[in-house]
């Protein structure tokens, strides 16, 4: 039997090299473990090792790629997302503002607020106007007086049914009765305008010399003429020139009108009610704890989220 | 082809089937680079060369899977011995007879390696062979048939057989 194998391998190189492998690999096959891991060690030295470590340093740089690529995109959100969220602080900031002034404003005088939006600027170098999104549908009537939180911005002009126009403090016509806090000392606001229709400044006239006004007195309306009411911040006093028989008094006038995004529309006097009343103490109370909470979490500095501003109230 | 063409060619195919396989696999399926070089390698060599080849071959490859050392280069040269042989007797330059080879070695190294690898558990032999291998075989004759046209192009007389100009 053996010799007929012999004979047949020497006839047939091919087949005999066959089973030399093949008596080979079952030879490998039952090698002992340890004997195994050196053969193999032995036989991935030249090829295979290298080139699996080449591989896996391709398929790492590949991922870390990847990965990089990811974390651009998600830096690139974030930002977008920290902006949004900064616009949004900014806003409620304002709204609460706007929300505490309508609230206390309302609480001390009565007067029925009305809220607009500035919708345009007519005018060049001078706002002439103020556009504002309440009309006579809104009960908005010439004559009105239009305030924000910083003071009186100055009185309707014109209406139409979804729209007004406001003619501000800055207008040549503008005369508003006033009167210093401090010391109650009468006058009229008006503008002053350079030979060149430059804005000047304004300056509180018909105030007797030697009046008892100095640089930082608040200049309230006093109300006299009936066409704003009494107490409504103007301005404060800059400087004063002392004349003969009269004063010249410079005020700068408080509210600020390029920034005016939002004003009130003074509508009058409501009559009380204890509905209303309870209301606005309840929304008073509201902001007073969210404004002691809010100064509580400034004192420990923390990271804020989306929905921590979103607890923080909107008006 | 001389033997020493014919071992690059080898140890090009143990780099591709190391490197470049794992990333081309196509639902689960490689191509056989090895198969592919005994074939195409096996066409000018010689039968007992291609034997030997595919041993050292399969040597290497089982470096990576220890506790079976000697299972793919069982495979592997018995697919060799089979493959050389019956393009020995064919019209080896005809790409169908190719085509057909490549499929056939590709079929018959799973047979051997899953047979003993699940110790003739036919369930999963079965398993394997019509989930993976099928797919893997046509995915190496479309490899071949690549190569096979890149052959033509480039004037490669040990593949295509054409005539010396």
């Amino acid at each position: 039997m053996l010799s007929l194998l012999i004979r047949l391998l020497r006839g047939n190189r091919d087949f005999a090299t066959l089973i030399i492998c093949a008596l080979l690999s079952a030879i490998a096959l039952s090698l002992p473990p340890t004997a195994k891991t050196v053969v193999s060690t032995i036989m991935s030295a030249p090829i295979i090792r290298p080139v699996k470590r080449v591989a896996t340093a391709a398929d790492g740089l590949t991922r870390i790629r990847s990965e990089n690529a990811r974390l651009r995109r998600l830096v690139m959100e974030l930002v977008e997302e920290k902006a949004a969220l900064v616009s949004l602080r900014h806003e409620n900031e304002r709204l609460r503002e706007l929300t505490s002034f309508i609230v206390g404003f309302a609480e001390e005088e009565r007067f029925d607020l009305l809220p607009a939006t500035v919708i345009g600027m007519p005018g060049g170098r001078i706002i002439e106007g103020l556009e504002i999104d309440a009309g006579a549908a809104s009960g908005v009537e010439p004559g009105m007086p239009v305030i924000v939180p910083d003071g009186l911005v100055g009185k309707i002009s014109r209406t139409t049914e979804g729209r007004s126009l406001v003619e501000p403090l800055t207008s040549a016509s503008s005369a508003v009765a006033v009167t210093i806090e401090r010391t109650r000392v009468r006058g009229i606001v008006r503008p002053r305008y350079g030979g060149t229709s430059e804005l000047l400044d304004w300056q509180m006239d018909y105030v007797p010399a030697r009046s008892d006004i100095r640089a930082g007195d608040r200049v309230i309306t006093s109300g006299l003429g009936g066409l704003y009411p009494a107490g409504l911040i103007v301005g404060d006093v800059t400087s004063v020139d002392e004349g003969p028989l009269t004063m010249t008094v410079h005020v700068d006038i408080a509210a600020i009108l390029p920034a005016i995004e939002q004003v009130f529309v003074l509508k009058g006097l409501v009559a009380p009610s204890p509905e209303r009343d309870a209301m606005i103490q309840a929304l008073l109370r509201e902001l007073l704890t969210k404004d002691a909470l809010s100064a509580s979490s400034e004192e420990t500095p923390s990271e804020e989220t989306p929905s921590d501003l979103s607890d923080r109230g909107d008006p | 082809m001389r033997i020493r063409a014919f071992a690059l060619l080898c140890a090009g195919a143990l780099i591709l089937d190391a490197a470049l396989a794992p990333e081309i696999e196509i639902l689960g399926a490689r191509p056989d680079f090895l198969v592919l070089a005994l074939v195409y390698g096996g066409l000018g060599i010689g039968v007992s060369i291609s034997i030997i080849a595919g041993f050292l071959m399969g040597l290497m490859v089982d470096s990576e899977l220890p506790e079976y050392l000697g299972l793919n280069a069982l495979a592997l040269s018995i697919t060799a011995f089979v493959s050389a042989s019956v393009l020995d007797r064919l019209v080896k330059s005809q790409v169908l007879v190719q085509c057909s080879v490549i499929f056939g070695a590709t079929l018959l190294r799973d047979t051997i390696f899953y047979t003993i690898y699940y110790r003739g558990n036919l369930d999963i032999f079965g398993h394997f062979v019509l989930r993976y291998s099928l797919v893997g075989a046509g995915y190496t004759v479309a490899i071949g048939l690549l190569i096979h046209v890149i052959a033509r192009l480039a004037n490669w007389r040990a593949i295509t057989g054409a005539p010396r100009r």
